[in-house]
């Protein structure tokens, strides 16, 4: 049997499409897991300065200005935004492991039909 | 597993040819056909194998200038949402002072590494640039709704361009695979011919 006898159907045109748009939303996951993951880093050593200084005025950055805000506050603040981002970074983790078992799935539907016709792994 | 795609197989014939083309096009960007049978797409082109390539081709790179300008267009919205964001932040900041009664002191960059102070007292309103070298006074609230309508017209384009960008990508998924499909039917037309006339000289 010669490779180019195997039928291309639709259904399989659909898993591929479907493979190739889970791989780039792979990609963008984790360049957004990277930038949670340094945001994170980042308010860890805010809170850390924040506990070695001993100003009782913090210059806080608030759009484009740096306010002067009392330190409680900017304790608070800070780990109001280190939740919000844990719960992000958690939210997109979870994303990028389902994102990875449905690839996984259609790996093994797409090579179960085309086997050596297909590639599907990363350069 | 096995004989439901059995069964949609042989069903896939009739789905395909009106699922073939669900959308002609988006937004512009003309749909890919999906190619049940090489020898019928190429005599329906009435193409040539090479010709057929060279067409396939051409449309995989006008798929890439559209994908470039969408991907452009999409930073660009992903770049203004954190600005918005920020924007609404200092709102809340100006009006949550004001209700404490304390004047807000702020550093703010003057030029490029120099900063100056300023005490921000009288936070009844806020002015907002809105492009074309426009800049209104508006209330807090005012600012407040405009910020927040603002980003929701942001987001929702994101996501409209987001899908633009998916339709975009099967569309050039199934142009290559079609690409592939003519090339290995030509490889393959070639075999037949070279075996049928590597017999007809033995014989």
């Amino acid at each position: 049997a010669e490779k180019s006898d195997t039928v291309v159907t639709w259904e399989d045109q659909q898993n591929i499409n479907k493979f190739s748009k889970l791989n780039n939303r792979f990609h963008e996951l984790e360049d957004e897991i990277k930038f949670a993951k340094e945001t994170n880093d980042n308010l860890e050593d805010a809170g850390n300065e924040l506990i070695l200084t001993d100003e009782d005025i913090v210059r806080f950055q608030i759009g484009e200005v740096f306010a002067h805000v009392p330190r409680e506050e900017v304790e608070i603040r800070i780990e109001e935004m280190k939740e919000v981002n844990s719960k992000t970074l958690e939210k997109l983790e979870k994303e990028k492991e389902t994102v990875l078992a449905q690839m996984n799935e259609l790996k093994k539907i797409l090579y179960g039909k085309f086997r050596d016709s297909i590639n599907l792994e990363e350069d | 597993m096995a004989s439901a795609s059995a069964e949609t197989a042989s069903s896939s014939s009739e789905i395909a040819t009106a699922a073939a083309s669900p959308t002609t096009e988006r937004r512009g960007i003309p749909a890919a056909q999906f190619v049940e049978d090489v020898q019928t797409f190429l005599s329906q082109l009435d193409l040539d194998v090479n010709s057929a390539l060279a067409f396939l081709q051409e449309r995989l790179q006008q798929y890439k200038l559209v994908e470039m300008k969408l991907l452009a267009q999409q930073r660009d919205l992903q770049a203004k949402i954190p600005d918005i964001e920020k924007c609404l932040d200092i709102v809340a900041t100006l009006q949550a002072k004001k209700e404490g009664g304390e004047a807000l002191t702020a550093d703010f960059e003057v030029s490029e590494g120099i900063f100056s102070r300023a005490r921000i007292e009288d936070t009844d309103s806020v002015c907002l640039w809105l492009g074309a070298n426009v800049m209104l006074e508006y209330s807090c609230d005012e600012a407040t709704v405009l910020l927040q309508k603002n980003l929701e017209n942001a987001k929702a384009s994101l996501e409209v361009l987001i899908a633009d960008l998916q339709f975009l990508r099967d569309q050039v998924t199934i142009t290559q695979v079609t690409v592939a499909r003519v090339y290995n039917w030509d490889v393959h037309q070639r075999r037949i011919r070279q075996a049928a006339a590597a017999a007809a000289n033995e014989s």
